[in-house]
């Protein structure tokens, strides 16, 4: 009566080949990604059978979030000198000067609160509190500008303004962005590209209406809505 | 791999060769690897958005003489219109429309026996293959040229019209576009007006209405006294009462 022999296996195994796969999957996510950017309330779009891409470059997003506030996100070239950041600070600077002017006012900024600006993806802050709120830290001014968290304060000031020797400070904004040194953001919006309005489908009528007026009364005919693709088939 | 042979070291003679394998353990390389890959995962957007391009009318004053007439017999306004619940969110959307001119008495007082205003609920577009709702709305009034798309589609799905498919495909978008065009066929002009409560999906689903239904004339209007009048008199029956256009 032997003994059953037990045989002895090692159990390591080979994690060689596993971790090939691994690096070769993360190299994929990270030239594929575009990180999603952070905005101050999450939206879901109506669909669409609509084909057309956004645009990654050259693009103002409009955000109308439910209760009307709304929001400007900028999005700048490839291209380095009008890079995002670059044409944000540029962007601050000029809609500041037009708003002392328009508005009699004095606000001027410190470099390090145009810096600050120039890194934050999207804003929506009347300009007579904009100072205040560059100087918050990152999360209370995240909050600021939460509709949820601060209904009142959160969004630019826009109203039914027509007349644009006194812009409102939805009116500076746009202005400001089509006048930029950048001559492709001017191109797009021409060609009906460079604005895109994006709300929740449960969002009614008189708050887009409202936007849609003031791009009007710009002259800014063109833009586009932003649409999920719609599944179904047509 | 992972195995290193390490051969010969300084040693004089040939005889003393000692055979060393390094045996590294890539375990807590996977495990990094696997969190990375984790959060690109979590933080990146795949699918990219669409959009819907639309272009509306300048606010400028024009000369009577420049307007451009839409004839009666084109023309459909479609109203938007959605229930809201006590927090303003849209709950349930209803269209209304009408053909030609709103019907306007000599004493300017509106008269819905002249032309009559249809109301119908939002419905799915399709039921059973066949089209209904604000879809059968705009076929029915398009349908020559949306005979001539289907014609045509089913020509690029065989791949007939040119010999390559990128040939076959930019002759489709031209000649699609030729027949959105076309003149000499009927085709409805669509103004889409909506309320203040109307919710932001009902105007996306009808403007995607005139892409699928190959509208190449529609507009996006303001709300005009007339139809807030009128549909208030529709109102006053309640819906259902009065089958809607089946």
């Amino acid at each position: 009566m032997g003994k059953v022999k037990i045989k002895r296996k090692s159990t390591l195994i080979d994690m060689t080949a596993m971790s090939d796969v691994t690096v070769l999957l993360l190299t994929f996510f990270m030239l594929t990604s575009t990180f999603l950017q952070k905005e101050p309330i999450t939206v879901i779009t109506p669909s669409s059978v609509s084909e057309i891409k956004v645009p990654t470059a050259n693009l103002v997003t409009v955000l109308v979030a439910p209760k009307g506030n709304v929001f400007i996100s900028l999005a700048g070239d490839k291209d380095s000198t009008f890079s995002s950041e670059n044409m944000r600070a540029e962007l601050i600077k000029n809609v500041v000067a037009e708003y002392n002017r328009v508005y009699n006012k004095n606000v001027s900024l410190t470099t390090a609160e145009v810096n600050t600006f120039a890194k934050t993806n999207m804003f929506g802050v009347s300009l007579a509190e904009l100072k205040g709120w560059l100087d918050l830290s990152q999360e209370q001014r995240d909050a600021y500008i939460d509709p949820a968290k601060n209904p009142e304060k959160a969004g630019i000031p826009i109203d039914m303004n027509q007349d644009l020797s006194k812009p409102n400070e939805f009116q500076i904004w746009m202005r400001a962005i089509y006048n930029s040194s950048n001559p492709n953001i001017e191109g797009a919006i021409k060609r009906g590209e460079g604005i895109a309005i994006k709300a929740d489908k449960s969002t009614t009528y008189d708050k887009i209406q409202v936007v849609m007026d003031n791009l009007q009364t710009m002259k800014m005919n063109k833009f586009s809505l932003m649409t999920a693709l719609k599944s179904e088939d047509e | 791999m992972a195995q290193i042979e390490t051969g010969g070291d300084s040693g004089k003679g040939k005889s003393h060769q000692k055979k060393m394998s390094i045996h590294v353990d890539f375990t807590p390389m996977v495990d990094m690897n696997m969190l990375l890959i984790t959060f690109f995962m979590l933080c990146t957007t795949m699918i990219k958005s669409q959009t819907l391009q639309i272009s509306l009318p300048t606010n400028e004053k024009v000369e009577k003489e420049q307007q451009n007439k839409v004839k009666q017999s084109e023309a459909i306004t479609v109203i938007l219109d959605s229930d809201v619940n006590a927090e303003g969110v849209p709950t349930k959307n209803y269209l209304y429309y009408y053909e030609g001119m709103p019907p306007v008495t000599e004493e300017g007082q509106i008269d819905l026996a002249l032309n009559p205003m249809k109301t119908e609920e939002f419905l799915p577009n399709e039921a059973n293959g066949a089209a209904q709702g604000m879809r059968k709305i705009f076929q029915d009034r398009n349908k020559e040229v949306v005979n001539r798309i289907n014609e045509l589609k089913a020509k690029w799905k065989n791949k007939e019209l040119a010999s390559t498919e990128a040939a076959n495909d930019s002759v489709y978008q031209a000649r699609a576009k030729e027949i959105r065009n076309d003149s000499t066929l009927k085709r409805p002009v669509v103004i889409i007006k909506a309320t203040p409560n109307a919710s932001y999906e009902s105007l996306v689903t009808a403007l995607d209405e005139m892409q699928i239904n190959s509208i190449s004339r529609y507009q996006i209007d303001r709300i005009s006294h007339n139809d807030s009048v009128m549909m208030m008199a529709v109102k006053g029956i309640p819906y259902g009462q009065e089958p809607a256009e089946e």
